[in-house]
């Protein structure tokens, strides 16, 4: 009987171990990312290296807005991932809602050919995809990004709001239209409701996809006023000596939005991880 | 009535229409338009075209350049999955348990994974420098190594590469796993315990048996995803001068496309990634039979 508290101990202190591991392995990066970008360049190279910064300023944070194009790439970040976000959404819950609500021939047959698109890796497409885009003439665009990222995401989307409207019960949409809802109206007010943990978790994959992405930008935009935050930044990485303070503060920039939706979803994460999980 | 419910099945089809249109216009047209391509000697901005059949493959054939990518790219994939799916699973095992603190750090070890791909990179470049690394600064100054390591130089980038792909990728692993954990019934470890069984034996003989079908997915998808990873490894060896030592084979392919111009090449080059990508998985699916059917 008196051996159990030493084993409880052991156990549990092990357990904590790991987990405090497992912390610092993921956030001590982060916290020196944050830490170089309020260090004034001397201290940036002092050695030893100082974990909190002894005089903290914002000068890296204030050279990035004002002396390169960091507002600019920020600016077509939001636009392209915004209008991604929507347009996959809008494709995908009307599909999604033509899958499980009507019956047609070889229904099934374009949900496994959609499941299989999946597997295709942005590296085997990206390279058809860019000269097919010269032919139709719309490389150097915003506009050829949001379709590349659309037709990227809806594999997983599609799937994910599948799963999600399979759920709903169909009888609540007939009761509505029982009562003399047009079908449209019973979408918007009995489908789209309950829908709706789908379609947030959906569209912050989405998001994070077109925001964190840096092949299709690489490849398909040219001029310097159209980048997204990953090219833009990459470029600031390698134009001249590296500036390490200025970088990390580029970097915590473009980190926060992704952080800050990734946190926002957190719950419905697990749930659609089970349905199809995030490519990458 | 017969009206009535074919009109149902073109408005079906119509909601499903754009979808579709954007998958085979944008993903499968392209996939195919890749092999047409990899029969062709194209330059990758001009529009002039040449079919040369299957020269594009016989010259790989006995490229140098293309057989260290793939045996570069086997390396690189093959460490990364195998310390990304211990490393998930043992991470996954430990936040399964209860203990104060729980789901913070279960939402702090998800960072790597959510991150920009060029932000995980230039941390790592930092924290890796060899003048003025954190990394070099501690094994130094614990006696770990003598002279600070040139991470990034032609010895070490694959070392980094693959170790800072792990750091990246294994939350995946983790969160599949640990969404699988917990649907675990409780009654099948109470009764193990009765039994005596030690924690080894308890994972092995409860644990394992029932993540099995996820774990066959998990492995697959990251194999593929490793196997065709570009971003990270790219990102990783530009600008370090030791790029050559990580030219894996889809940053060869975007190379032959993009820094030489040779579409018709890089096409070839995406066309053989995807055959071998097929070959195993067949063979993975026949291997592991049995899992397929759980998965």
């Amino acid at each position: 009987m008196n051996h159990w508290p030493r084993r409880w101990l052991s156990t549990r202190g092990l357990l904590y171990g790991g987990a405090a591991l497992l912390v610092l392995q993921a956030a001590f990066p982060f916290f020196w990312m944050i830490s170089t970008s309020f260090k004034p360049p001397v201290e940036v190279f002092a050695q030893p290296p100082s974990f909190i910064p002894d005089d903290p300023t914002w000068d890296n944070f204030h050279r990035l807005f004002t002396a390169t194009g960091f507002l600019t790439y920020f600016w077509n970040s939001v636009i392209v991932s915004g209008l991604s976000v929507l347009l996959t959404m809008i494709v995908s819950a009307a599909g999604a809602y033509s899958l499980t609500r009507y019956r047609y021939i070889g229904r099934e047959k374009i949900a496994g050919l959609i499941l299989c698109t999946y597997m295709f890796a942005p590296i085997m497409v990206v390279i058809p995809f860019f000269i097919l885009v010269k032919k139709v003439g719309i490389e150097n665009t915003h506009f050829a990004l949001v379709l590349a990222f659309t037709s990227f995401c809806l594999p997983f989307t599609l799937w994910l709001m599948r799963a999600f409207f399979a759920t709903i019960p169909m009888e609540l949409e007939e009761a509505a239209l029982v009562d003399g809802a047009g079908r449209v109206r019973a979408l918007i007010y009995v489908v789209l409701p309950l829908a709706l943990p789908g379609i947030i978790a959906t569209s912050i994959f989405t998001f994070i996809l077109a925001w964190n992405d840096y092949i299709f930008t690489r490849i398909l935009i040219t001029s310097d006023e159209l980048k997204t935050l990953p090219v833009g930044v990459q470029d600031l990485f390698h134009s001249s000596l590296i500036d390490w303070g200025l970088i990390m503060a580029a970097g915590m920039m473009i980190t926060i939005p992704a952080l800050l939706f990734f946190l926002s979803v957190q719950r419905y994460l697990i749930r659609g991880w089970g349905a199809g999980g995030v490519k990458g | 009535m017969v009206q009535a419910k074919s009109r149902e099945q073109m408005v079906g089809l119509l909601a499903i229409a754009p979808a579709l249109f954007l998958i085979l216009a944008l993903t499968l047209y392209p996939v195919a338009y890749s092999i047409w391509l990899s029969l062709l000697e194209k330059h990758s901005f001009f529009p002039q075209e040449r079919f040369v059949g299957l020269e594009n493959f016989f010259y790989l054939w006995k490229d140098e350049e293309f057989w260290t990518s793939l045996w570069l790219g086997t390396v690189y994939s093959t460490w990364t999955i195998l310390f990304q799916i211990i490393l998930g699973v043992a991470a996954a095992l430990i936040l399964n348990e209860s203990f104060v603190g729980r789901g913070v750090v279960r939402a702090i070890v998800l960072f790597p994974y959510m991150i920009p791909t060029i932000v995980a990179v230039i941390l790592w470049k930092w924290l890796l420098n060899d003048t003025y690394g954190v990394v070099n600064y501690w094994m130094v100054a614990l006696g770990i190594v003598r002279d600070p390591v040139s991470w990034l130089g032609t010895d070490h980038i694959m070392l980094s590469v693959i170790a800072m792909s792990i750091w990246q990728f294994f939350p995946f692993v983790l969160l599949t796993i640990l969404a699988r954990l917990q649907t675990i019934p409780p009654e099948l470890y109470e009764a193990a315990k009765v039994d005596g069984a030690s924690a080894v034996r308890r994972f092995i003989h409860v644990t394992l048996p029932q993540i099995r079908g996820i774990l066959f997915v998990v492995i697959l998808l990251r194999s593929i995803w490793m196997f065709t990873k570009f971003d990270t490894v790219w990102l990783m060896g530009e600008g370090a001068g030791a790029g050559r030592f990580i030219r894996t084979l889809p940053v060869y392919a975007y190379m032959r496309t993009l820094t030489y111009y040779q579409a018709g090449l890089g096409a070839a080059l995406a066309v053989i990634m995807f055959a071998i990508l097929i070959v195993c998985t067949v063979i993975y699916f026949r291997m592991f039979r049995e899992e397929a059917d759980i998965g």
